[in-house]
């Protein structure tokens, strides 16, 4: 199975995100593991360039673009380690992705009652 | 011979894990989530299994993309909880049916499935949070010994939802050649609709979850033959994970008695629910 029936606005985790992806994906799994967290936390540019993340893929991760890092292949199952270390709460990396507030995204994503 | 005694399906969604870390259960928000749990602790005490059956799929916390199995067996005697980047879970070591899990390696083999054996391996919420849903939170040792299987539902190509039912029916017969008398509870995981990544993230479909739930038990056919899209179109991307179900309902009668069904919409960003079915 292939994206070759693409389901809209749905990026599914293919041989072409994995192969982009990989040390994106490959980073942020090693935050699983407490000294990655405190290097990652300490400097994280660096932390990035000794996983050699290119530039694209680097400034998506500082800037927690988290709609750009699963175009650029990152999984999210790799990368919510990252909103870990933050801590970033899932429902505002769902609301950014669907580019809402959190607000909306709850209401009309979520189906939780406004206020 | 060791028995199946039941099967459970159930969501394994992490946020249920650390409201229970955080001792958020009884919070109006989750509340009606775990009150829909109660039956099947109760299900459990009253029918004592020995071993329980996992099927679940790792989020990118034992196994990277550098080898991406279709299907694993554990067979280690201990798995460690994984730490999934919030620092360790307060929750037992499970300990693993070792016997149990070679022979069903045995097995699945023999019947031309070709799964990783694995020794040395840590178990994710997938495996973690369904236990704790069925078990409640034991403070030395779970009751049961696990038997992990570990579906790869993240990296495309994952398997058919055909291919899910073909290796319960080998589950069953492994279960019930193994010489012993265990009695032994599957638990099929994941789900139910939910989409993480994308612009349709936060997806979810109610009708289908509730179509699901209410057809699983008396229609599996229908699920076990449609195809990868249709899952992931109808119960979004992670949603897939719903396949994983089909290995517990594969390895049950076709007639089964449905003792229990539970939904709850949402529980963090996933339609959650769970079913425990009785061979008839």
């Amino acid at each position: 199975m292939s994206n070759n029936t693409p389901i809209a606005q749905t990026p599914l985790f293919d041989r072409k995100a994995s192969i982009r992806g990989y040390k994106l994906n490959k980073m942020a799994m090693s935050l699983g593991e407490a000294p990655n967290r405190i290097a990652f936390l300490a400097d994280e540019e660096a932390f990035l360039d000794s996983y050699g993340l290119d530039d694209e893929t680097k400034t998506a991760v500082m800037s927690r673009n988290w709609h750009e890092m699963v175009r650029l292949g990152g999984n999210l199952f790799f990368i919510l380690k990252i909103s870990a270390v933050d801590p970033t709460p899932i429902i505002a990396i769902g609301a950014a992705q669907a580019g809402m507030s959190v607000e909306d995204f709850m209401v009309q994503r979520l189906g939780k009652k406004n206020g | 011979m060791a028995e199946i005694i039941g099967g459970i399906g159930t969501s394994h969604v992490p946020s249920i894990g650390v409201a229970l870390d955080k001792g958020l259960d009884q919070t109006p928000v989750w509340k009606p989530f775990f009150d829909g749990y109660d039956y099947t602790k109760e299900w459990i005490a009253e029918h004592k299994p020995d071993v329980a059956v996992v099927v679940f799929n790792d989020h990118g916390n034992a196994m990277f993309l550098d080898r991406v199995p279709t299907f694993t067996v554990g067979v280690a005697d201990r798995y460690k909880p994984a730490d999934e980047g919030w620092g360790p879970r307060d929750i037992p070591d499970f300990i693993g049916a070792e016997d149990m899990s070679w022979h069903f390696a045995d097995k699945l083999v023999e019947n031309h499935f070709d799964p990783m054996i694995a020794r040395e391996i840590t178990v994710d919420h997938g495996l973690q949070v369904p236990m704790e849903l069925c078990f409640g939170r034991p403070k030395d040792c779970w009751p049961v010994t696990i038997l992990p299987i570990w579906v790869n539902t993240v990296q495309y190509p994952i398997p058919t939802p055909q291919r899910c039912w073909d290796m319960g029916k080998i589950l069953r017969d492994a279960i019930e050649s193994f010489p012993g008398d265990e009695r032994v509870v599957i638990l099929g995981t994941g789900g139910l609709s939910h989409q993480l990544q994308g612009a349709r993230a936060g997806f979810l479909n109610e009708a289908a979850d509730r179509d699901w739930l209410s057809t699983i038990a008396r229609d599996p056919d229908k699920w076990r033959s449609m195809r990868r899209e249709d899952y992931v179109e109808k119960f979004g991307s992670e949603g897939a994970e719903l396949i994983m179900w089909l290995v517990m309902r594969g390895a049950m009668n076709s007639d089964v008695t449905v003792k229990h069904t539970h939904y709850h919409l949402p529980a963090s960003m996933t339609g959650a629910g769970c079913i425990v079915l009785e061979n008839t």
